[in-house]
């Protein structure tokens, strides 16, 4: 992994954090919550992919980072549902 | 001759992979938990997560992220050869990890301080059990990533940082469920 690479995944990681923070704080979560729910968690999927592809340098492993990729996925998914349950009811 | 095995691909040891994977599993199995319990009392949870200091824990999402950037320096600086170079990133990821615990130990005493304990809410029930779990974590590595940059072999620093990394992996997903989402 070059230093640049580093830098910029962690760039996109402060700039995802600071974003899902941001949405946390504002007023769109009263109007749409599922929306911001489902916003939120796609950026905590991504953030983990970054972690995952460039720190602990699963770009090197394709093969397990898509089965990583999946599997955080697949948590996020039942994340999501478990946290929409309330609103079907 | 023995046969490639798929394992063989992944960067670094085995067995850290093994438990990065169990750490995900055991903080995973948490958060769904904590959801399932929510779905009883969404308004209880909401009133009780309110009661969280939120800049206070996105403050120490940079911390913790800021410092697993200088956790992935250092073992990039030790690839290169630069020994002195990685040490110094060691030591300031490791501090960046005192100043975690240090944010994490305010907010706690603040929440003692206001009456609130485990017992409170269930949702403090999970609030303390998995970010008091994670703040081990975290102290465990405060100790590791020194002592790696006392004993500065590549394999040790590999070994060190991917714990550091996945405590971070475990935080992105720990912060967003706890503390965002209403």
């Amino acid at each position: 992994m070059t230093e640049r690479a580093l830098y910029i995944a962690w760039a996109t990681l402060i700039a995802l954090s600071l974003g899902s923070t941001a949405l946390a704080a504002s007023g769109l979560w009263v109007h749409w919550p599922v929306a911001s729910g489902v916003a939120v968690l796609v950026l905590a999927w991504w953030k983990a992919r970054i972690i995952l592809a460039r720190y602990l340098g699963l770009d090197a492993a394709p093969a397990w980072r898509r089965r990583f990729d999946f599997g955080l996925g697949c948590l996020c998914v039942l994340m999501l549902g478990l946290y929409l349950a309330p609103l079907a009811m | 001759m023995r046969q490639p095995h798929a394992s063989d691909e992944l960067p670094g040891e085995l067995l850290m992979w093994i438990l990065i994977v169990s750490e995900l599993a055991v903080f995973a199995a948490g958060l769904a938990v904590f959801l399932s319990v929510r779905i009883t009392d969404p308004e209880g949870f909401a009133q009780a997560q309110d009661m969280l200091d939120r800049r206070a824990a996105g403050i120490n999402t940079v911390v913790l992220i800021t410092s697993g950037f200088l956790a992935a320096m250092a073992y990039r600086m030790r690839q290169l050869g630069q020994r002195g170079k990685a040490r110094l990133l060691l030591i300031s990821a490791a501090l960046l990890g005192v100043l975690f615990l240090w944010i994490k130990g305010a907010e706690f005493a603040s929440k003692s301080a206001a009456g609130i304990v485990w017992d409170t809410h269930p949702f403090f029930n999970f609030y303390f059990l998995l970010t008091g779990f994670h703040a081990a974590h975290v102290a465990a590595g405060v100790v590791l990533l020194p002592l790696v940059a006392w004993r500065d072999t590549v394999e040790n620093i590999e070994d060190a940082t991917a714990f550091w990394h996945m405590v971070d992996l475990v935080w992105v997903l720990l912060f967003p469920v706890i503390y965002l989402l209403r």
